[in-house]
């Protein structure tokens, strides 16, 4: 376990000099990131300065709601950005450069690529938390489980529907999609949605853990929340790798093997 | 001899429209997205009118709503990302192989845009259609379709031109996502995808109304739910106004880019 912490640290440090190389183009998309995010908010501010309440939300809690949920995809896409792009390696065959290596396959190919942005949406996440709060040690503990948990079900979801490469090839399309659908849904309360619609979000499409879950927990702790973003995450990661170590058996190879700097 | 011209370029969308054709599944998939938008944006109208309490906001109806956000979504999510192709084109050197052709850049580039966008747009228009259809019943009115389809194509060019300056920055600066994700975000304020324009303080309705931004979207999308003639004269002048203002820089702006291109590889 130390060992792979170890080996990730190594990858995201080689990802960050690496990004450094491009200095200007990488602190370009992060701050643009911040800017695009404060800009699409701003909907929200207009929303609530005309309707004060919807399904129980507020201002702040959207802020908050909103927060999570960028800083829980900005983190994902930062730290593991082959999250969003696995259905496309899979299918070009071009696992082969990590299973020729003797490190984990999924964690080393998830962590082998930062897309800059990502860190952009995680301080607009940041500096959201910071303005509505709460602000408490123990409300900033919350955020920090409510991120890592939002973050690993996002994690695990991509894996989870990248993985679909491995039965039916080109299952590009499809992630773009369930990730598009999956960011929509996080970032709007999921009271506004009833019966199925809302069980799908706790399930199928876990948008709710990513969101309204993880920000009802920021707000007041409650263990049934807490439960529910622990079992979210738990069981998403737990899938995904199950999920792909199956997929694994059905992979083709792509004569991919060449050598990265 | 204008006709002579125009040919070339009408082969040119003819051409990516049957590009775009022959994937229907690809444009069918592509097409889940305004589905998906318009249950979120049910979701949130119908709560909000039920908070408000009221059958009108602003003097529309929570039909109204629904089919203005869905013509709105077609119109943008049927956007080509234009800004994005020119600038990998001047990364890799491939423009090269544009500039030295016997015809305008740029309207090569609209052309080619347009083709990738008719398909999608219809493709989106139908699935956006059903989809509102059956959550809150058919559209208001129906006999303005062809005063909309006008507007909508005069919106495209609007947008057309503000991407085209987007993507001619590439010239100068060779990346310009950041630039192009804050235009889109103006677009679905100021445009009104989110929210008509109707909601917001009457300040703001001003300035928003004023600006292109509306004259690519809402306008279009306003005709819809509620069309007349006198609105869309209205519209019409302040779409021309914009196309010819955003012309004119676009034809500036390419004037100055090619003066300043360096290309990297080809």
């Amino acid at each position: 376990m130390r060992r792979e912490l170890r080996f990730l640290l190594a990858l995201w440090q080689a990802n960050l000099q690496a990004a450094m190389e491009f200095r200007t183009a990488f602190l370009t998309q992060v701050v643009g990131m911040v800017i695009n995010n404060g800009l699409y908010f701003l909907f929200w501010v207009l929303f609530f300065n005309r309707f004060e309440q919807v399904a129980g939300y507020g201002l702040a809690d959207m802020a908050l709601l909103f927060g999570v949920a960028a800083c829980s995809f900005g983190l994902g896409v930062y730290l593991f950005g082959n999250a969003t792009s696995l259905a496309e390696i899979i299918g070009e065959g071009k696992l082969d450069y990590y299973l020729a290596l003797p490190r984990p396959a999924l964690l080393h190919t998830l962590a082998s690529r930062s897309v800059a942005s990502g860190l952009g949406d995680a301080s607009y996440g940041l500096i959201s938390f910071l303005a509505v709060g709460p602000h408490t040690p123990d409300g900033l503990i919350r955020f920090v489980v409510a991120v890592a948990c939002g973050t690993a079900v996002f994690v695990g979801f991509m894996v989870l529907v990248n993985s679909l490469a491995f039965w039916i090839g080109g299952a590009t399309q499809i992630s773009s999609q369930a990730l598009m659908a999956l960011i929509t849904f996080a970032t709007y309360p999921v009271g506004l949605f009833d019966g199925t619609a809302k069980l799908l979000l706790f399930t199928v499409m876990p948008a709710a853990l990513m969101g309204s879950v993880p920000a009802a927990f920021v707000r007041s702790f409650g263990w049934p929340e807490l439960a529910l973003l622990a079992a979210g995450a738990a069981g998403f990661l737990g899938l995904a790798v199950l999920v792909f170590q199956r997929g694994l058996r059905r992979y083709e190879s792509g004569s991919a093997i060449t050598t990265q700097s | 001899m204008i006709g002579r011209k125009l040919a070339k370029y009408g082969a040119v969308f003819t051409t990516q429209l049957q590009s775009a054709a022959a994937y229907p599944l690809d444009l069918a998939a592509r097409s889940l997205s305004i589905v998906l938008f318009m249950v979120v944006f049910f979701g949130l109208w119908r709560a909000t009118f039920a908070a408000q309490g009221a059958t009108s906001i602003a003097g529309l109806s929570l039909r109204d709503t629904l089919w203005y956000l869905m013509l709105a979504e077609t119109i943008v999510l049927s956007r080509p990302r234009m800004a994005q192709q020119i600038a990998a084109q001047v990364r890799d050197g491939s423009i090269a192989y544009l500039l030295n052709k016997p015809y305008s850049f740029l309207l090569y580039q609209a052309a080619f845009s347009l083709g990738d966008s008719a398909l999608r747009m219809l493709f989106n228009g139908l699935a956006g259609g059903a989809v509102v259809w059956l959550l809150v019943g058919p559209p208001p009115a129906i006999w303005g379709l062809p005063l909309v389809l006008v507007a909508m194509a005069l919106g495209w060019m609007i947008d057309f031109c503000v991407a085209a300056l987007l993507g001619l920055t590439a010239f100068f600066s060779e990346e310009v996502t950041a630039f192009e994700w804050i235009y889109n975000k103006l677009l679905f304020l100021l445009g009104g995808l989110l929210i008509p324009l109707d909601f917001f303080p009457e300040w703001l309705q001003r300035v928003a109304k004023a600006l292109p931004f509306a004259a690519a979207i809402y306008g279009p999308a306003r005709l819809f739910v509620s069309p007349s003639i006198s609105a869309f004269a209205g519209l019409l002048a302040i779409q021309v106004g914009w196309i010819c203002g955003l012309g004119l820089l676009v034809a500036l702006a390419y004037r100055q880019g090619t003066a300043h291109l360096s290309i990297n590889g080809g």
